[in-house]
């Protein structure tokens, strides 16, 4: 261990020197985008979706000409969806010279994220985060995708309207699912409709036989949470016999056409802003610039994150930043003031976007059937 | 050995290595505050900072259940959590009942959060007293996922949202987690050299025969869970204060696993050790995710699993002693004997544990390479009653 | 009745996990925490190479199935010899918390290595799902469960009979008795402890393989199980191949059947773990662990 040890002064002393010299350098020739987003680890998906996305959005930008005659420039850093790194992970993009920022993917790094931007008063767009207490942080807060609780009552009202027989599977450890089950339920019980609840959590996520073999008799279950165990549920549905139940799912089931192969037989219908299929224009050439990169179609968290980019873009252009020297706060000051703005709307791959003072966004969701 | 043991000077043998801590933390603490004064801390610093400052805490009580103990705990994550929701919660309260200072009100919340994490650790303590080794760990392990299973279920603790609380201003924070950190240590160094501290190391050592003398192996073990479970649960605060934002998911078994990498790269029973593991495992990672961002981001734990791997084999691996050896400092100005010649396999097997004592004659005929050995017979044999000894007093025995 | 068989199945995989765990603990006296990372490894060769060879579409898809499978055998019984003889002998001889922590450190490296590979994206595959349904009555029960469950046990029976029967089998019980007096009676050890890790991985795969129909593939696919399936050769007391047949199913009969009460869904990690602990408590060896006398 004494070899450990010294080794271990060595390092010591090299990250002494590093704190000593970490200054923050802002560049000049370009505005800095940051986020932070699980690039590791089992939400990694989400996060490389959201930086592709983002990616592709700067480079048509800048290829095009740049904002006001500036480029972008956009770094994401793996938090692994942790808190904690999303915190140390935006102190180190501030050190880059951050002037605004998507936040983070997921919703818990975000309101952490959010935290330390409300601190330091920078503004941020999430594309993903949609847990009500992320925009809460602080008045810089905005995010692009629908809020939790919205999902969750429209789909009560939905499933009501059409179905007897409703059962729900939901996640307990994430925030994103407990949030829509939350005011799925408070919903139904408005409605007083009766209905089944089942529960999983990250720790028993990969097996679903028990939920699905209780919920058999439904003619549907509601199912809010991300593709990735959305198509496990979808496949024990199938292949235990119960081919017919209708998955109704939230915006998180994009991306999930991919994962399912013949075997499964269950029509599947989700909420959503952004359909792959959509033969809208913008949407079209998003899909085919996008598959040709990356050699996959986007799911909705490349959607989100290609208009985060392009509404910062929008935002730029209409306050008439001119000058990439500017500060993270007089920055998040201007942009704030404009997309409040009352004549300010985006219209992206995902619908056409308004933002009032809370941070949330309103855009019309359609329900798309998956054949 | 028994020669090395007199040659031992005052220096050798001294306190030093009680203080060197001490000191080491104040003038880095002191210098971190004179580059704030002066120039600003970088953005990152301020989060990096207190995040080093609690792991080291997290890796020196930790040390006191392992490395002094002696017993594997995996749920060392779990204290922290409780700490970390009890003594926000009670941060959160103390905030909205009036003003009390902050500073009044971080402590409070710390020593709410300890005594919380103490009651967790008495609860844990009691299967300590009757399982050992991995049974222990998987207890532990179990522990720390059952406090997390029960957060997550609380409503009153925000259930699966999370619990949110202030973020302690970035400029100060650092200072009051350093300060928490030299607590820390001072009271584990004077714990570990009181008799009370003896005691627990006898247990270590061997339980029976420290019970056979008269040492309550229950109270000394009880109070070492108590104590780690204690500091565990005031770093959860730190942690609270640096984050803001408290979510079971964080504090799961590899969280406990990450903490036990710095103990045990820092040494078992070594509280420096623990520190500078802590400080430079927290940083490394730290370091990592900011360099290899973007799409980079699978090469990072490539790295950091490659950086693991590495050092322990270095640092263990008993086919790797003589090389440890001849590059240690210590042994530059005096001429070994070489030490390091017996470096084949042979040696490694001598030490597992074996109910048949094979005897001198027999285990140097097993080993082929003397042959072609150049060290004299005479210096083999020596190198192998040093060997012995080692092996009796090595702490590793089953 | 159907979620009995679901239980099942589930607890056959974790006691096929399990396996692996107990084996090496009692062979090289380490918890090998990259064992659930084995699985993972064996789950993406079965996925790349089931896909690959439908696409050429020469083969009728149960053949492709097969050749695949035994492809990842091979390849995981290569993986487990060459992470032993990388990371664990050098290590042999020294304290077994620093095997544990390279263990920790193979496991990061697999993830990390898979994510480089294969990417981040979830990918699902059907293989033994394919098989359908079969009806008893009024119960409906998926043929993949079904196999689950019976190749489980006979992989289980023909295990112990290897181990009490064959040369290899009795050499690895030598060697866990006693290294040292193992290698004085001519048994190669390190060939034995290599034997050891190769039969744990191939295992694993068989693990994957019955790990399909209900879970999608992802760099982190093992964690979790792998974990389970720790906590369930404790339960049947480390060391010890029955023990840990029983605390699979025990675990994965308990995680299926708190999963269908809605009451205590959302606590099911933490009964099972309380399980454990109340077990450990009754019975500090496991269900089926050998007592050691200490002495001083």
């Amino acid at each position: 261990m004494k070899k450990t040890r010294i080794f271990a002064i060595v390092m010591a002393m090299a990250m002494l020197m590093s704190c000593l010299f970490a200054g923050s350098a802002f560049a000049a020739d370009a505005l800095k985008i940051g986020a932070t987003g699980p690039l590791t680890g089992d939400a990694s998906s989400y996060g490389i979706s959201v930086n592709q996305g983002a990616n592709l959005a700067v480079e048509e930008i800048n290829a095009a000409g740049g904002v006001n005659g500036y480029e972008l420039e956009f770094n994401m850093i793996d938090d692994k969806a942790a808190a904690a790194d999303a915190t140390t992970g935006f102190g180190q993009l501030m050190d880059w010279g951050m002037q605004a920022s998507l936040g983070s993917v997921t919703s818990g790094s975000c309101e952490a994220f959010g935290q330390q931007a409300a601190q330091y008063h920078v503004f941020f767009l999430t594309p993903s985060a949609s847990a009500a207490s992320v925009i809460a942080t602080g008045d810089t807060a905005f995010r692009v995708c629908f809020g939790d609780p919205d999902q969750g009552t429209l789909a009560a009202q939905e499933l009501t309207s059409r179905f007897e027989k409703i059962g729900c599977i939901y996640d307990t450890s994430d925030t994103y699912s407990a949030g829509i089950y939350a005011a799925f339920d408070e919903e139904m019980k408005n409605l007083g409709v009766e209905y089944q609840t089942f529960t999983f959590d990250q720790d028993n996520k990969k097996s679903f036989s028990a939920q699905v073999e209780a919920l058999k008799d439904c003619q549907v279950i509601f199912c809010p949470f991300y593709y990735t165990e959305a198509s496990l549920v979808a496949k024990e549905c199938s292949s235990s016999g119960h081919g017919d139940i209708l998955l109704f799912g939230c915006d998180g089931f994009d991306g999930l056409a991919p994962l399912l192969d013949d075997t499964v037989t269950n029509p599947i219908e989700y909420i959503t802003p952004f359909d792959v299929e959509s033969t809208d224009e913008k949407t079209a050439a998003f899909v085919a610039n996008y598959t040709e990169k990356y050699g996959a179609a986007p799911d909705q968290f490349a959607a989100d994150g290609y208009d985060c980019i392009y509404t910062i873009a929008a935002l730029l252009e209409a306050a008439g930043v001119e000058d990439t020297s500017i500060d993270f706060a007089s920055l998040a000051d201007i942009l704030v003031a404009q997309i409040t703005a009352d004549d300010f709307s985006y219209d992206g791959v995902t619908g056409t976007m308004t933002w009032d003072a809370s941070g949330a966004s309103t855009k019309i969701p359609v329900i798309v059937i998956l054949n | 050995m028994a020669e090395m043991t007199t040659k031992k000077n005052r220096f050798q043998n001294g306190k030093w290595k009680n203080y060197i801590s001490y000191i080491v933390i104040i003038i880095f603490l002191a210098i971190l505050i004179i580059i704030n004064l002066t120039k600003g801390l970088g953005f990152s610093d301020k989060s990096t900072l207190p995040r080093i400052a609690f792991s080291c805490i997290l890796a020196v009580s930790l040390n006191l259940v392992v490395g002094f103990l002696g017993e594997l705990s995996l749920g060392h994550a779990g204290f922290m959590c409780v700490g970390a929701y009890l003594g926000c919660y009670t941060a959160n309260v103390l905030r909205t009942s009036g003003n009390i200072p902050e500073l009044v009100t971080i402590i409070l919340s710390m020593l709410v959060a300890g005594v919380v994490a103490a009651v967790f650790g008495f609860i844990i303590g009691l299967p300590a007293l009757r399982l050992k080794g991995d049974y222990l760990a998987i207890a532990t392990l179990a522990f720390g996922e059952i406090v997390r299973c029960i957060f997550k279920n609380l409503p009153f603790f925000g259930g699966a949202m999370g619990m949110s609380t202030k973020l302690y201003d970035g400029n100060t924070l650092f200072i009051i987690a350093f300060i928490t950190l030299l607590f820390v240590v001072f009271c584990c160094q004077n714990l570990i050299n009181s008799k009370h501290g003896r005691a627990v190391v006898a247990i270590r050592d061997n339980e029976i025969a420290a019970k056979a003398m008269g040492i309550n192996v229950t109270y000394y073990k009880l109070l070492i869970f108590m104590v780690a479970a204690f500091f565990a649960g005031m770093a959860g605060v730190l942690y609270g204060a640096t984050i803001g934002t408290i979510r079971q998911e964080t504090f799961s078994y590899n969280y406990s696993i990450e903490i036990l990498v710095m103990v045990v790269l820092g040494g078992m029973g070594s509280i420096n050790g623990s520190l500078i593991a802590a400080a430079v495992i927290t940083w490394l990672n730290i370091t990592l995710q900011s360099q290899l961002s973007g799409a980079l981001a699978p090469v990072k734990s490539i790295v950091y699993a490659l950086i693991l791997i590495i050092i322990v084999v270095f640092s263990n691996a008993p086919a790797m002693k003589g090389f440890r050896e001849s590059i240690n400092p210590r042994n530059w100005r005096k001429k070994t004997e070489d030490a390091g010649k017996i470096k084949n396999d042979a040696a490694a097997w001598d030490r597992i544990p074996t109910k048949i004592r094979m005897d001198d004659p027999l285990s140097v005929d097993t080993r082929t390479t003397y042959a072609d050995s150049p060290v004299p017979p005479d210096v083999v044999v020596k190198n192998r009653d040093e060997l012995y000894v080692k092996e009796e007093t090595g702490k590793e025995e089953e | 009745m159907a979620i009995a068989i679901n239980g099942l199945s589930l607890g056959a995989i974790y006691a096929l996990i399990a396996l692996g765990y107990t084996m090496v603990y009692g062979i090289a006296k380490m918890l090998n925490f990259a064992h659930g990372d084995v699985i993972m490894v064996g789950a993406y060769i079965i996925y790349t190479m089931c896909t690959f060879t439908w696409n050429l579409g020469s083969m009728p898809i149960w053949l492709s199935s097969l050749i695949s499978f035994v492809v990842a055998v091979a390849v995981c019984t290569i993986l487990g010899i060459v992470i032993e003889k990388v990371a664990y002998k050098p290590l042999r001889g020294a304290s077994p918390l620093a095997a544990l922590i390279t263990a920790i450190g193979v496991s990061y490296l697999l993830q990390g290595i898979a994510q480089l590979i294969w990417g981040a994206d979830q990918r699902t595959i059907s293989i033994l799902d394919r098989l359908g349904t079969v009806s008893l009555g009024d119960v409906v029960i998926k043929w993949s469960a079904i196999i689950t469950v019976v190749v489980g046990a006979i992989i289980m029976v023909c295990l112990v009979l290897f181990i009490k029967r064959t040369r290899t089998g009795r050499a690895m019980l030598a060697v866990s008795e006693d290294k040292g007096a193992a290698q004085m009676m001519g048994v190669n050890v390190n060939a034995i402890v290599s034997t050891t890790f190769a039969i744990g991985s191939g295992l694993a795969t068989f693990a994957s393989l019955f790990y399909l129909p209900i879970t999608s593939v992802s760099p982190t696919l093992g964690a979790m199980p792998g974990i389970k399936a720790f906590a369930a050769a404790v339960i049947g007391g480390i060391g010890s191949i029955p023990g840990a047949m029983l605390g699979g199913v025990l675990l994965g009969v308990v995680e299926v059947v708190c999963n269908s009460i809605s009451a205590v869904a959302s606590y099911t990690t933490a009964i099972e773990f309380a399980l454990l602990i109340i077990i450990l408590l009754v019975r500090p060896i496991g269900l089926l662990g050998k007592k050691r006398r200490v002495k001083v």
